[in-house]
């Protein structure tokens, strides 16, 4: 996918800043939060071409637009979600609506639709889910029945009910996946066509700026070109297709929500004296409430521009990698706002500061586009294929890798990470020998240590390398402090929980003490309340109150 | 007409952190920004450009990543870019900066207006501007806060103390602009960002402009700044976070608890 160059990237991101800053200020999305009200005048300015224009984002240059790529898009979608999660996920919602047509539509249907999207700026919705097909589509219920016409397929009727549908109630154009006698297919379902219907806006726990609406389609005919690739059955194949991509869209929002709630609980702990001191310069606050969460963000964006740069470059699917991206950033941006609750104290607890609504709105990143459990299980599918493939290499030669990093550069966490994915090796090992991947709980919590690993691996050798990527806004050794945090946690995580874990479902289980290297990966935690002490002073730098 | 901006790219300095040990700034992780009076200064220029069909070039110095507020000059609306970038510049002082600003003004060509901020927010000097219009022995008028061209005449009104001054000149001429205060910024769309990658766009050196050595960087800069620091603190003052009620709320309530109010 093509991307946009750096420069022009930033200019983008100021554009939108300056335009929320101006148009969308707290008290705004306050009052919009509470009336539970899609700000559709927001959204329509924010596709004008003259204003922001930022659906463009997603349409190629030749239909239009301005061809964004994963990374572009992914800058874009962070910055929304510091904004407002629900706004964000509305404009969202019109990335993921064109995507089954940007994958699979033919030239013509891109022709058409790609420059009218662009150019009449609609709104687009995704519609595949319904009541009993979530994360699973196999249950899909729409159904889209041939229209035959002096022997040809004129078109089809479509009839069946979505469910959860962003921008449901207010999109201009929608991608509908439906049954066909050839399989599952996504059809271009205009507001207008005979038959349907948007159902009522959801009253949600957060994102309550986003439109989520059902869908009804009785017997709602389509013509036969609005059938996305001209080709029955390619469904579901075009939706897994994106997986990757639209993973770190999602992932991007947990990140940014995360870290907008983190820098606001630092900048507040600066102001707030007690017992004689401000918060910021109390371990037992920071060291609790704010470090370990910014690392862990850290390392989540790390990953995401990781996975990012390389569909940028031409890799395809990364479904694994868009899991963790998203799995990692969704889970910790969730606690991540949770505990700037509690690092706001009792002001955190009102509606008056900003993170109370940023914890309701970014639960959602948890859910939608597959749940965090979903998530767990295909990143242990995926890596699980892998550690049998390599008979037991996969994680023991990354590790090998993060040994040459750690040469390279000895401050990089490299070393705690190489440890963290030998002890996962050992733990997966395991878990073949004995079979316990016969029970679901091993398999969900494998998926959850195999991302605090392979972010830990990541993230230490972007530490390591030479360049740095445009979003880190801290000095290097900072930057190599966070990632040592991080990696020393994932070691202790993944030596420990996956020691219980064999343990708690072997019969027969031995002591893996060794195997996971225990007494290397508790040497290591040497120097962690140190880079903590670092990592807290250069927070309260970077973030100082305003 | 030909109109030239010259624009700087200065850090958000609102973000700005100085290093009380070393007296120099933290730039780390500082976003640079357009400096705000050149933003105006921009803005008035494609306004006149909108209104008149002048054509309007864009000039910076600085660094490679400098390009971007030329870029954002092309993608608001300016017809050409050219970035001053060579190691030969660095480390000049307003001195040398204006010398080499005016070579780049001469190698443009025949130009009417040169517009400029009043001053950057990083240096705050308010040299530039009023050194090009020297260097190329141009009229100038300094602090104006709004500038109208009617055929060959311009009108500029200029801040001066306890209120304004209305100055007519022709051209050339160089104006430094203030802000004016109903003045809201604009920025590019992505569109309009996408579209000036294909507007005509220049790094030119010292060597391409003509300019002489001894006149460019640290060697031909007659000033150079010793110690940056920041100013002795007061008071502290407390400041409210949350919305705009909450904040006033709580003024009100320490208020009543000082008396100044009941």
């Amino acid at each position: 996918m093509a991307s946009i160059d750096t420069i022009s990237r930033n200019l983008m991101l100021d554009s939108l800043r300056e335009y929320a800053k101006r148009r969308i200020p707290y008290d705004l999305i306050r009052e919009l939060d509470e009336k539970n009200e899609f700000p559709a005048d927001i959204l329509k300015e924010m596709y004008e071409h003259d204003v922001l224009g930022l659906h463009l984002l997603m349409v190629p240059a030749e239909y239009g637009g301005v061809s964004g790529g994963t990374f572009d898009i992914y800058r874009v979608c962070e910055m929304l979600a510091r904004i407002d999660l629900g706004i964000a996920t509305g404009v969202f919602a019109t990335f993921l609506g064109t995507d089954p047509l940007n994958v699979g539509g033919t030239s013509e249907q891109k022709e058409k639709w790609l420059r009218r999207i662009a150019s009449e700026n609609l709104l687009v919705a995704y519609g595949a889910t319904e009541a009993d097909a979530g994360s699973d589509l196999i249950n899909l219920r729409t159904r889209a029945e041939q229209v035959v016409k002096n022997g040809k397929i004129a078109g089809y009727n479509i009839t069946g009910n979505k469910q959860w549908i962003s921008n449901g109630g207010v999109a201009d154009l929608y991608t509908i996946l439906a049954m066909a006698p050839g399989g599952p297919s996504w059809f271009l379902v205009e507001r207008n066509m005979e038959g349907f219907s948007p159902n009522k806006h959801e009253d949600k726990h957060g994102i309550r700026l986003s439109n989520t609406a059902g869908l009804s389609l009785d017997n709602v005919f389509v013509p036969a070109e609005n059938l996305i690739g001209m080709e029955e059955g390619k469904g579901l194949l075009q939706a897994q297709a994106v997986f990757g991509y639209t993973r770190v869209m999602v992932a991007a929002f947990g990140l940014g929500a995360g870290m907008e709630a983190l820098e606001q609980a630092i900048r507040y702990s600066q102001q707030r004296i007690q017992a004689g001191t401000p918060l910021s310069d109390k371990q037992g606050y920071t060291h609790k409430l704010i470090v370990p969460n910014y690392v862990k963000l850290e390392g989540a964006k790390t990953y995401i521009e990781d996975v990012a740069n390389r569909l940028d470059s031409g890799e395809h699917g990364l479904q694994t990698e868009g899991a963790i991206a998203k799995y990692g950033a969704s889970e910790w941006g969730n606690k991540a706002a949770d505990d700037a609750i509690q690092a706001l104290g009792g002001y955190g607890y009102t509606k008056d500061f900003p993170v109370e609504k940023i914890k309701r709105d970014i639960k959602i990143t948890c859910i939608y586009e597959g749940t965090s459990e979903v998530l767990q299980m295909t990143i242990y599918r995926g890596r699980w294929q892998e550690h049998l493939k390599s008979r037991g290499r996969y994680y023991l030669d990354m590790a090998d890798k993060l040994d040459q990093v750690h040469a390279g550069e000895p401050g990089a966490g490299a070393h705690a990470a190489a440890l963290a994915l030998r002890a996962l090796a050992a733990v997966l090992e395991e878990c073949r020998v004995h079979k316990l991947t016969r029970h679901q709980h091993v398999t969900f919590k494998l998926g959850a240590l195999i991302c605090a690993a392979e972010t830990a691996a990541v993230f230490a050798t972007a530490c390591a390398a030479q360049k740095y990527g445009e979003t880190v806004r801290f000095d290097r050794p900072t930057w190599q402090a966070m990632s040592r945090v991080f990696a020393r946690e994932a070691a202790l995580g993944v030596a420990m929980e996956g020691l219980a874990l064999v343990l708690g479902a072997s019969e027969n289980g031995g002591d893996l003490a060794e195997a996971v290297n225990m007494t290397a990966v508790q040497a290591e935690q040497k120097g962690m309340i140190a880079d903590m002490d670092l990592v807290a002073a250069k927070l309260k730098q970077t973030f100082k109150a305003k | 007409m030909n109109i030239v901006v010259c624009v700087k790219q200065v850090p958000d300095t609102t973000e700005v952190k100085i290093n009380p040990e070393t007296g120099t700034l933290i730039r780390n992780g500082v976003p640079s920004i357009i400096n705000p009076y050149d933003h105006f200064a921009l803005q008035t220029a494609l306004e006149l450009k909108k209104k008149h069909g002048f054509r309007v070039t864009v000039v910076s110095m600085g660094p490679p990543q400098a390009k971007s507020v030329v870029q954002m000059g092309l993608a608001l609306g300016a017809d050409e870019g050219v970035l001053l970038s060579d190691m030969a510049f660095a480390g000049s002082d307003t001195w040398a900066t204006s010398y080499a600003l005016a070579k780049a003004v001469k190698k443009i060509g025949k130009t009417d207006m040169i517009f400029c901020g009043m001053q950057a927010i990083d240096g705050d000097t308010a040299q530039t501007g009023p050194a090009i219009a020297q260097h190329l022995g141009m009229a100038q008028v300094t602090f104006c806060e709004h500038v109208e061209v009617d055929g060959r005449r311009i009108i500029a009104r200029k801040q001066i103390d306890g209120g304004y001054e209305t100055v007519e000149c022709r051209p050339p001429a160089l104006f430094t602009m203030i802000m004016h205060k109903d003045y809201v910024p604009k920025y590019p769309s992505f569109l309009a960002v996408h579209a000036s990658l294909a507007k005509p766009y220049h790094v030119w050196s010292a060597e391409d402009i003509g300019a002489e050595a001894q006149y460019l960087g640290l060697k031909g800069s007659p000033t150079q700044v010793s110690k940056i620091y920041p100013p002795p603190q007061k008071e502290k003052a407390e400041m409210f976070a949350g919305s705009g009620q909450a904040a006033a709320e709580r003024i009100l309530e320490i208020m009543r608890k000082e008396h100044f109010t009941q």
